[in-house]
């Protein structure tokens, strides 16, 4: 009995610690989309926890539902059922503006066509979501974009417009503005589909160093060697998470 | 084959969204109809030079324009003579004399009957290069003192007086009550110089005078060939600074203050100076809407454009030259501009037929419209008509083959999405945006402002009862009542023609169903007389710092007539015909303005002068009366005055005046009356213009209640234009920002967030469309008032109203296209396509 006692005092301790890691927590989640008379089940009862500080990818095949699960993750979307919880709060049932308030100050996105604002100079990409909260005054944000900015190497192009930037400098710059309000998650969407091999490279290599500075990342890609960089792979296939195996070792990137 | 294969696939297009097409349609329809009839209009009325079988233009040469009372002036016959003997670059010249005349068939008696006339030079007939279609035209010898009295007949004279008589040329018939041989008759159609329905020779003395006199003439010329007009001009400026410093003191008054005298004018603009601006107001209108309708149409092409933006990247990757995707964007343009051109011919040529039944409305009474004013389609308006459908396809079909090549396909290809709008898109798009806002200001106020003060106008309270009341005018024989010049006859003369009035007004008073006759030299609500006058012991150091009034004649126990009251003091009476004092009765507001204590019965005042040596007649008047106010002229005209004086009819005695009879029972009965009584006094007098008071009202603004009508339907196709062209660019603007909105959403923006940002914009380009826009206005109605009395009101509804009302318009095309994208999923947003 004794050590029973133990053994379930060991479980409880791990399950507290355990609770204390997790950032993201998806119940029996559901996306169908409606078109006319067609039904599509897009994710079907997706389980899914990621903890802090974890690096993980998401692939599968094209039209699997990884994009849609990445929306999901980033509260672009909502599910038909299922419950979401982010940082220990419930994120379910939140209307539009209590979902763009998480997403701003709990979520950095980086997206497979950077989508930067052409009209916007370099530094005002990266202050961009900075300026939608009310805690940081002008001085702060500045900061914070100069810090950011010096993470991905871009300080020098500050008041340059993304026109004027390659694709993989664009692709530094939207990381740097998924960074600068230090989320608690960065999703990234296919983060070097649009980029060279060696843009690719300095891309991963730069998520590579945020995880190890204690990011916590999810990444959709159909690159296997992009994958391969996470410490955790997630497979999706018809809607439903059908792998989820961690890394011993995360590959180096190599391409 | 393949252009063909682009044919087909662009009217598939179209066939596809019928809506789009028909609205496209539409608008350039109304745009290009409205550019069409405008051309029509103006070019048949006033920019056409008026030829006459001839190859040079016909000018007019007069003196200048009375701004004031909106009245074109004659110039003295000498100095006529000394044009005809100076100026080398005229070719030909004529002078004439308008008038009407009285004419009569000696032989049964019948009813005389007036017909716009004219004292004319012999040469008129060779100058137009028409001929008679029986008899003769005038002759040189026909102008000699002694010569028998000649007359050419119009061809409705002849058809409709004379019933078509075969053997008029020969016969003598009464001009005036002068008996007067009949020479020619001229064909149908022919009225020059403007409405003449006969033409009678000018007096010889007139055409060779030996010093300046009262006289005024017109004179019609053709310059020589090689001479063009603006270097005539310049001369005849040259020969003004001679002419007016030649002028004796008892002629000064022909030149205006800037010591302007002589004038040449296009021959067709002379007759509408007064309604110039009104009509060059109207083409700037329809020009901004025709540019309004282009800038939507683009528009609309252009979201097409979006709409299509992949198909584009694809046949750009399949290789498509240049020429041909620009061709493919130009080809919906041509489809929808050149239906739009067919439908616009539709409009015009309805909008014309109206404009032929106004004018024949509005000259119905008097007979006045000049012989030109019949607008129709000709070939210019056609050709004007193609060249703007090209233009219109160019501009049109631009802005998208603009769009089609400056995307970015490859990341159209690569994304699948159409990638956010580039810097240079949406600087085109806010200045699209600009553009309709000052354009839509522009034309609305304008037409706001007009349709505000002609309503106003309409409107006005003339100061008199126009209930029962039927006016016209009297025209006393020259045979019977004499204007002798010598002034022993003057007295006498003047007591005559005084006594058929009084005569007139007796019998017609004595009919049951008349209430009351008022005679006056222009009754209230129509045109004015007026000048400077001068209070005594208030003279102003310069006549024209003195007050302004309208001057009537007036008959005793006329105000009862026309609802007008005795306020103080009396009305004129039988002892003021031999008083020694002049007697003047004044209305409320001079009153009220100049002796507020109430003290004006017993004060004098005077007519104020340039040259008071030279130009003054009579002498100081004595107030006797103050009657209540009333309004001279149209409200809408720069000549109405509030202060009117009136003066006693029997010491001026026209030979022709205005009546005003107040009766019960019918109108038709009341006009017998009239008719009745005239020949009971005497059968020669004629009555003409007969017509209720409110018609008479009416008559000054029926052309500016017309091109009223216009600027309404100028202003509701405004309205259309605006709030869907405000719209299309503005959702077609913010639909290319779909992608932006789902990233700043994804960053964290809450909706309030994005629409302020919007709204904000939208600001932004109010103020600044707003801006240009009002001023453009100000200025544009700023030179409309040169012929025009813009009453507050309208100002108000005009500068506030309409920028209300494009806020609201703007605000709502930002509110709603932004609203539904930020209602949309941030994950969609972004994947917009």
């Amino acid at each position: 009995m004794k050590s029973n006692n133990n053994t379930n005092n060991t479980t409880d301790i791990r399950n507290a610690e355990n609770a204390a890691q997790v950032l993201v927590n998806l119940h029996e989640i559901k996306k169908i989309f409606y078109t006319d008379d067609v039904e599509t089940h897009a994710l079907n009862n997706i389980n899914l926890t990621i903890n802090k500080g974890e690096y993980l990818s998401i692939s599968g095949p094209s039209g699997c539902g990884k994009s849609t699960l990445l929306s999901l993750l980033g509260l672009l979307d909502t599910s038909s059922s299922g419950s979401y919880t982010l940082a220990g709060h419930d994120v379910s049932d939140l209307n539009r503006d209590e979902r763009a308030a998480i997403r701003n100050k709990e979520i950095g996105f980086i997206f497979q066509a950077f989508n930067l604002i052409s009209d916007l100079t370099v530094a005002e990409n990266v202050e961009l979501p900075l300026t939608y909260r009310s805690d940081f005054d002008a001085k702060q944000r500045a900061a914070m974009v100069n810090t950011a900015l010096e993470k991905v190497d871009m300080l020098h192009r500050a008041h340059h417009f993304p026109s004027q930037l390659s694709g993989g400098q664009q692709q530094r710059v939207a990381v740097a503005r998924a960074i600068s309000a230090k989320p608690s998650i960065i999703l990234a969407d296919e983060p070097t589909g649009n980029l060279d091999s060696k843009n690719a490279q300095i891309v991963m290599a730069l998520l590579d160093q945020l995880h190890q500075e204690g990011a916590t990342i999810c990444m959709v890609t159909h690159d296997p060697r992009s994958a391969a960089r996470a410490e955790r792979m997630i497979e999706v296939f018809d809607g439903k998470i059908v792998a989820d195996q961690r890394t011993e070792t995360p590959t180096a990137i190599a391409v | 084959m393949s252009i063909t294969l682009d044919i087909k696939y662009a009217a598939r297009l179209l066939h596809k969204k019928p809506v789009f097409t028909a609205l496209t349609i539409f608008i350039v329809a109304i745009g290009l109809g409205l550019t069409l009839y405008t051309y029509s209009l103006l070019s048949n009325l006033v920019f056409k030079p008026l030829l006459l079988n001839k190859d040079t233009p016909i000018i007019s040469i007069e003196a200048e324009f009375n701004q004031s009372h909106l009245f074109r002036i004659g110039i003295d016959p000498y100095d006529l003579l000394t044009i005809r003997n100076e100026m080398d670059s005229i070719d030909e010249i004529g002078v004439y004399q308008d008038r009407t005349s009285l004419i009569g068939n000696t032989q049964n008696n019948s009813v005389t009957r007036k017909y716009n006339s004219v004292n004319i030079e012999w040469n008129v007939f060779e100058f137009t290069g028409v001929k008679p279609i029986m008899g003769r035209v005038l002759m040189a010898e026909d102008h000699f003192e002694g010569a028998e009295p000649v007359i050419v007949l119009g061809y409705d004279i002849w058809q409709h007086y004379f019933m078509a008589q075969e053997d008029i040329v020969g016969s003598v018939i009464l001009a005036d009550a002068i008996p007067t041989r009949v020479v020619g008759i001229m064909p149908q159609g022919f009225a020059f110089p403007m409405t003449a329905q006969a033409w009678l020779p000018i007096k010889q003395e007139l055409l060779s005078p030996t010093d300046w006199s009262r006289n005024g003439l017109f004179a019609y010329a053709r310059l020589k060939k090689e001479v063009p007009f603006e270097v005539f001009q310049q001369e005849l400026a040259l020969l003004n600074k001679k002419v007016v410093k030649l002028l004796p003191d008892n002629v000064r008054w022909r030149m205006d203050d800037f010591e302007g005298y002589l004038r040449a004018v296009p021959y067709k603009k002379a007759n509408i100076t007064q309604f110039y601006s009104i009509f060059i107001t109207m083409a700037v209108v329809v020009l901004l809407i025709l540019l309004l309708a282009c800038i939507n149409v683009g528009n609309l092409l252009l979201a097409r454009v979006n709409e299509r933006f992949k198909e584009v990247a694809i046949r750009v990757a399949l290789g498509i030259p240049r020429n041909r995707l620009i061709l493919q964007m130009l080809l919906e343009s041509i489809f929808i501009c050149t239906i739009g051109g067919f439908l616009a011919i539709l409009i015009a040529g309805w909008g014309l037929e109206l404009s032929n039944t106004v004018f024949e409305q509005m000259y119905m009474a008097t007979e006045q419209k000049p012989f030109w004013w019949q607008v129709s389609l000709d070939v210019d308006a056609i050709l004007l008509l193609i060249v703007a459908v090209v233009a219109m396809i160019a501009i049109t079909g631009f802005i998208p083959a603009w769009r089609a090549l400056s995307g970015d396909f490859n990341a159209v290809l690569r994304d699948g999405t159409r990638g956010s709008q580039g810097k240079k898109a949406a600087r085109a798009s806010q200045i699209l945006v600009i553009s309709e806002i000052l354009l839509s200001c522009v034309v609305l106020v304008i037409a706001t402002i007009l349709l505000s003060t002609s309503y106003s106008a309409g409107q006005a309270d003339y100061g008199v009862d126009t209930n029962n009341r039927i006016t016209a005018t009297i025209e006393l024989p020259v045979v019977d009542y004499p204007i002798r010049e010598e002034e022993e006859f003057e007295l006498a003369d003047t007591l005559k023609r005084t006594a058929f009035y009084y005569q007139l007004k007796d019998s017609l008073e004595q009919m049951p169903n008349i209430e009351g006759v008022a005679f006056m030299s222009q009754l209230p609500g129509t045109g004015a007389g007026a000048s400077f006058f001068e209070i005594e012991g208030r003279v102003a150091a310069v006549y024209n710092e003195n007050p302004y009034s309208n001057n009537e004649v007036v008959s005793r126990d006329a105000w009862h007539a026309i609802g007008m009251r005795v306020i103080q003091g009396r009305d004129f009476n039988l002892d003021d015909i031999s008083a020694e004092v002049d007697t003047i009765i004044i209305n409320e507001s001079i009153s009220n303005d100049f002796f507020p204590d109430g003290d004006a019965i017993g004060q004098r005042v005077r007519r104020a002068f340039r040259n008071p040596d030279a130009d003054r007649e009579g002498g100081w008047q004595t107030i006797v009366g103050v009657v209540s106010d009333t309004y001279h002229g149209s409200a809408m005209r720069t000549s109405s005055e509030q202060y009117s004086s009136y003066f006693m009819l029997d010491h001026i005695g026209y030979s022709s005046i205005d009546v005003a009879i107040h009766y019960n029972g019918s109108q038709a009965e009341a006009e017998k009356s009239l008719q009745h009584a005239i020949n009971q006094v005497n059968n020669n007098a004629t009555v003409y213009n007969m017509q209720s008071y409110d018609e008479l009202i009416s008559q000054p603004m029926i052309l500016v209640s017309a091109i009223s009508k216009v600027f309404l339907l100028c202003g509701v196709i405004a309205i259309f234009l605006a709030a869907s062209g405000i719209y299309a660019v503005a959702a077609n603007s913010i639909s290319q920002r779909t992608q932006e909105i789902g990233v700043r959403r994804a960053l964290g923006a809450s909706d309030s967030k994005i629409m302020q940002l919007f709204m904000r914009k939208a600001v932004w380009q109010l103020v600044i469309g707003l801006s240009i826009g009002i001023t453009m206005s100000l200025w544009v109605v700023n030179k409309m008032t040169d012929t025009m009395v813009i009453n507050q009101g309208s100002y108000m509804v005009g500068l506030i109203a309409i920028p209300l009302l494009i806020i609201i318009m703007v605000l709502v095309a930002t509110y709603v296209p932004t609203r539904k994208i930020v209602l949309m999923e941030p994950s969609d947003a972004l994947h917009h396509d």
